[in-house]
This record gives structure tokens, C-alpha cells and sequence, in this order.
């Protein structure tokens, strides 16, 4: 091989390598991770319908669980779904109609509000808003 | 013009001492000096001037007559000897019909719960250093106990109680020890009160009561430790150890947990370590021995995994890979690991099992997520030292192709 066809061949394989390089942060940009670390103010908990009455579902509020009641008289109503006793993930009770945490038993009533066991505080209540087919679920502010 | 004037100021002059708005007994003790002025100052805060009682509703007395002699009439009963401060201030607080004019919610039973007290008790034996009504609420500046300044509002009441519990010359007398409040404000229920100024918080009436109050028996330590730890003390009647405690009389929460200086739990207290609470009475190498042993390790294999899931995601975190789905399930994690302790209460190992495999299978999957992130980081530094390698050899042979041409 030549010198000048092998400077050639370098200069070309530096181009192309650096094309290559500098056009996979731009693809990685592109198409972003499945899921995004933000401080999140509101999100989509799900679908109207998608919540039989009295039955209840946990979503991501960022990196926090928030819970999604649909009560019995069919009204949606949101929660984080963090006990504020230690910090469990709570469920909703379909039979008490209250929202129960199984670490310690505590209970909240359907504002939030402690009713039994250890919690110290309520619930932080979250607003739901329906848009379109979706339940946009948002901090009061 | 000028008679009328003079005829409507001698009817409001009139009208107003016969209403009794004019309080003698105030006017004529802010005149006096320290322990008889006192009284005069301190009521301007009390609850009961708030409600438009005056000193002669519990004293007696004519409060509208400025003439001392006149205003100590028949009806005056003036300051209650100590033993008789209970039936004192009884009198209306135990009358259903008066108290209901000022507010018909309020129990009307404190008197009677009074005398099933060990104070009570040994009023009625004649011991009058024990306390009374005005120890615990204050003479004239008396605050409802829904007022932070009260000395009922939870976070002043272990200082009202130690006034006296605290006191060890006093207590020697009873035999009873003097470090209560001392080691109530090292406990885990003083921290929750002080530090996060959580009211729920137990103080020494929500064990002792409050008018009725007694040292709890053995056994109703439980029942009050219950009314906020329900879980715990369902799992505990459920579990093999309530039955050997009522055998041997140990008290249910206290045998292990203490108390008045109840600390915060902790893992140590479960397995055969120097703090641990099962080698208090289990033998070396007996089965429930060996059972706390084996929980132990189970919970610190636990443990030791939620340390490591959290360090690798620490680290990928920090590398700049993004871990929230993997965090979320950390929660469940933490939440898993709460369940864990609590079910400890109720010995029932396959329930135990069972959770921590729940939990397991979850770490399984968050530790091989974070070794994916950490794999992510591993691979954006390889494709940073190829782009500089590249980068490199592009300026070599720039600088390269840069000398060919100047020799052309």
C-alpha cells in the first residue's frame, strides 16, 4: 500500500468514525429512555373505565406510588399512596371503604384523613382531572 | 338637658353594679402585692373568665362591692383547703346541667375518676401532698388543654406530671423512682412529640389516664400500647409467646420494648446478638433459640440485598443512567422489609418466609437492573474512548495529509 492511500484510508476511517460517534448521542437523543427522572407535578394515572367501582390501582407519581380510588358512588379521588407513618405503600379497603395501610393497620378515610393506627398526618390529597379518555392526576398547588 | 344627662349616667352607674360587671376582687388585689396579686393577673388568661365567670362563681362573695367587709358576705368560701380542692372545683365540673351552658361536650366524670386514682386514694387517706386538681391545671391562669400554653397540652404534660415525679426527696416516700420523665424524653414517643411535633404521640396520661390515674397492670400495658400499635399487638396474641408470657406474668410490649424509655426498635433486638431480646429467656441452642437465630439471618440476607440494590443504583444513578423504575420497586421493597418486622410480633415463620421471598424475587429483579445501568455505564465510556481514539487518529491524519500537501 501506498503512503497517500493510506493517509487516505485513515482520513476516511476518521470521518466515518467519528460520524459514527458523534450521530449515536444524537440517536440516543432521539429515541429517550423509557422513563424520565423529573420532578413531576401531574401524570396520567390511567383510563376512564378502566376502574371498576370501589376498586382502587397504584401509578408512578415520579418516583413516589400515588393511589387512584375509584369510590363506590364512582367518584375518582387520588392520593400519594406513602403511609406517613413509615413510609409503606398503602391499599384501598373495597369493605371499610377506607384506605389501609398493611404495615401497621393504619387507616385514612376517603379525604386522606387518619382514622386509626399510627399515621401521624393525612394523606396529601392530589386533584383528578379527566381529559379526553385519561385521568390526569396533579398536585394541589 | 344637663338633669337628664346626670339621670342617665346614675342609671348606667346603677344598672352596671347591679349587673355585676364591676369586679372588686380584681381591682382590689392588683392593689396587693406578689401571692395575692397573683391571682388577679393570672385569671386575665384563665378559661373561666373567657366563659364571664367571675372570682365569686367559685369563691363566693360579693365581687360588685368595693367595702372588703361587705364583699366577704355569708356566701364567700374564699381559697379551698388542699383536700377539699377536688369537690371544689367538682361542684360544677361534675354537674351535667351546669357544665352543658358551657359546653354540653365536656365529660362531667373527672371527680368521680379522681377518687379511683392513686392520687384520689390517698387523698381520701388524708395525704395532701399528693395531687389535686390545681396541680395539673394551674390556679386562675387554668387553659383549655387544647391550648399549646395549657399544662394538659400533650407536650407540656410530662413536665406538669415530673413536677412531682421528678421530685426524688418526694418520691422516696412513695418507693417510687424519680427518672420517669427522664427516660420518657429519650424515648422514641418523646422524639415523635419534640422533634416532629406529632401530637398522636403517647405522654404519660395516654398510659397512666389522666384523672383516674394508676400505674398500668401487667396486663393492660398491652391493651394500651394497641390503641395505636394495633397490628403488632394482634400478631403478638396470635403468636406462641402469649401464652408464655401470661405463664411466667410478663408484661406483653414492656418485656422487650421497655416502658418509659421505649427507644426506637431496631434489628439488633431480633436473633442471639449482645442486644438482642430473645436471649433474655431462651436457652443456647433450644429451638426457639435456633428459630431466632435463623430469622436473624434471614433478615440480614435481606437486608444486606436491599444495601447492595441501593448501591448499585446510587451508582448508575450517578453515572447519569436513569434507575426510577427500579427505585419504584424499591419502595415495594421497604415497604415488604416493615411487614417483616411487624410480622416478627406474630412468629409465624412461614408468613415471614413467604414476605421475604415476595421480597426477594422483587431485588432479584431491581439488582439486576441496576447491574444493567452500571452495564450502560460501562459501555457510554467505552463509546467515549473509541470517539477519542477515532478523534485522535482523525488529527494525526490531518496533521499528516497537513505536511503531504505543504511538500507538493
Amino acid at each position: 500500500m501506498k503512503r497517500r492511500r493510506f493517509i487516505d484510508f485513515l482520513l476516511g476511517g476518521g470521518i466515518a468514525g467519528t460520524i459514527i460517534t458523534f450521530l449515536y448521542p444524537v440517536l440516543k437523543y432521539i429515541w429517550p429512555p423509557k422513563q424520565s427522572e423529573v420532578i413531576v407535578k401531574s401524570v396520567v394515572a390511567g383510563k376512564i373505565n378502566e376502574l371498576a367501582p370501589n376498586t382502587y390501582k397504584i401509578f408512578k407519581f415520579g418516583s413516589s406510588p400515588g393511589i387512584l380510588i375509584n369510590t363506590k358512588e364512582g367518584e375518582l379521588k387520588a392520593f400519594t399512596a406513602v403511609c406517613t407513618h413509615l413510609s409503606c405503600t398503602v391499599t384501598y379497603d373495597g369493605d371499610t371503604e377506607t384506605i389501609f395501610c398493611p404495615c401497621h393497620n393504619g387507616r385514612f378515610d376517603l379525604k386522606g384523613n387518619v382514622i386509626s393506627g399510627p399515621p401521624p398526618r393525612p394523606l396529601e390529597a392530589y386533584n383528578v382531572e379527566i381529559v379526553g379518555e385519561k385521568i390526569l392526576v396533579s398536585k394541589r398547588t | 338637658m344637663k338633669r337628664k344627662l346626670i339621670f342617665i349616667f346614675f342609671v348606667l352607674l346603677i344598672g352596671g353594679n347591679l349587673s355585676g360587671e364591676e369586679n372588686n376582687c380584681i381591682k382590689c388585689h392588683m392593689e396587693l402585692e406578689d401571692e395575692l396579686k397573683a391571682p388577679a393577673i393570672l385569671f386575665e388568661n384563665d378559661i373561666h373568665r373567657e366563659y364571664g365567670l367571675k372570682c365569686n362563681d367559685c369563691h363566693g362573695g360579693n365581687p360588685s362591692v368595693e367595702d372588703i367587709d361587705l364583699a366577704k358576705d355569708k356566701t364567700f368560701k374564699g381559697a379551698p383547703p388542699r383536700n377539699q380542692i377536688p369537690e371544689f372545683c367538682g361542684s360544677c365540673h361534675s354537674n351535667p346541667n351546669y357544665m352543658r351552658k358551657y359546653n354540653p361536650s365536656l365529660r362531667v366524670d373527672q371527680l368521680s375518676l379522681y377518687w379511683t386514682s392513686q392520687h384520689g386514694k390517698l387523698l381520701r387517706k388524708g395525704d395532701t401532698k399528693v395531687a389535686v386538681c390545681s396541680d395539673c391545671h394551674g390556679v386562675h391562669g387554668i387553659r383549655k388543654a387544647i391550648n399549646p400554653k395549657s399544662k394538659t397540652f400533650p407536650w407540656n404534660i410530662p413536665s406538669t406530671c415530673g413536677n412531682c415525679h421528678s421530685n426524688k426527696e418526694l418520691m422516696k416516700e412513695y418507693g417510687i423512682p424519680a427518672n420517669q420523665e427522664k427516660d420518657y424524653r429519650e424515648s422514641v414517643h418523646a422524639k415523635a412529640l419534640y422533634e416532629k411535633k406529632d401530637l398522636s404521640a403517647p405522654v404519660c396520661n395516654d398510659c397512666h389516664g389522666n384523672h383516674g390515674a394508676l400505674p398500668p397492670e401487667l396486663t393492660s400495658i398491652a391493651y394500651v400500647c394497641r390503641q395505636c400499635h394495633l397490628s403488632s399487638s394482634e400478631l403478638f396474641s396470635s403468636s406462641p409467646h402469649k401464652t408464655a408470657f401470661d405463664e411466667l406474668g410478663l408484661s406483653e410490649c414492656e418485656a422487650c420494648h421497655g416502658n418509659h424509655k421505649i427507644l426506637p426498635p431496631t434489628d439488633e433486638m431480633l436473633g442471639i446478638g449482645e442486644k438482642a431480646v430473645c436471649i433474655k429467656c431462651h436457652e443456647v441452642d433450644s429451638k426457639p433459640y435456633n428459630i431466632a437465630k435463623l430469622l436473624k439471618q434471614k433478615l440480614n440476607n435481606y437486608l444486606n440485598r436491599i444495601d447492595l440494590a441501593e448501591t448499585l443504583l446510587d451508582k448508575a444513578q450517578k453515572s447519569g443512567v436513569e434507575v426510577s423504575e427500579p427505585r419504584f420497586k424499591l419502595r415495594e421493597v421497604n415497604t415488604i422489609l416493615i411487614q417483616v418486622r411487624d410480622l416478627i410480633h406474630g412468629l409465624n415463620i412461614k408468613e415471614i418466609e413467604e414476605k421475604l421471598k415476595n421480597g426477594n424475587k422483587l431485588l432479584d429483579e431491581i439488582i439486576e437492573a441496576g447491574n444493567s445501568a452500571l452495564k450502560e455505564v460501562k459501555f457510554r465510556r467505552k463509546g467515549l474512548i473509541i470517539t477519542l481514539i477515532f478523534i485522535f487518529i482523525l488529527a494525526i491524519a490531518l496533521l499528516l495529509k497537513i505536511r503531504q500537501i505543504s511538500k507538493k
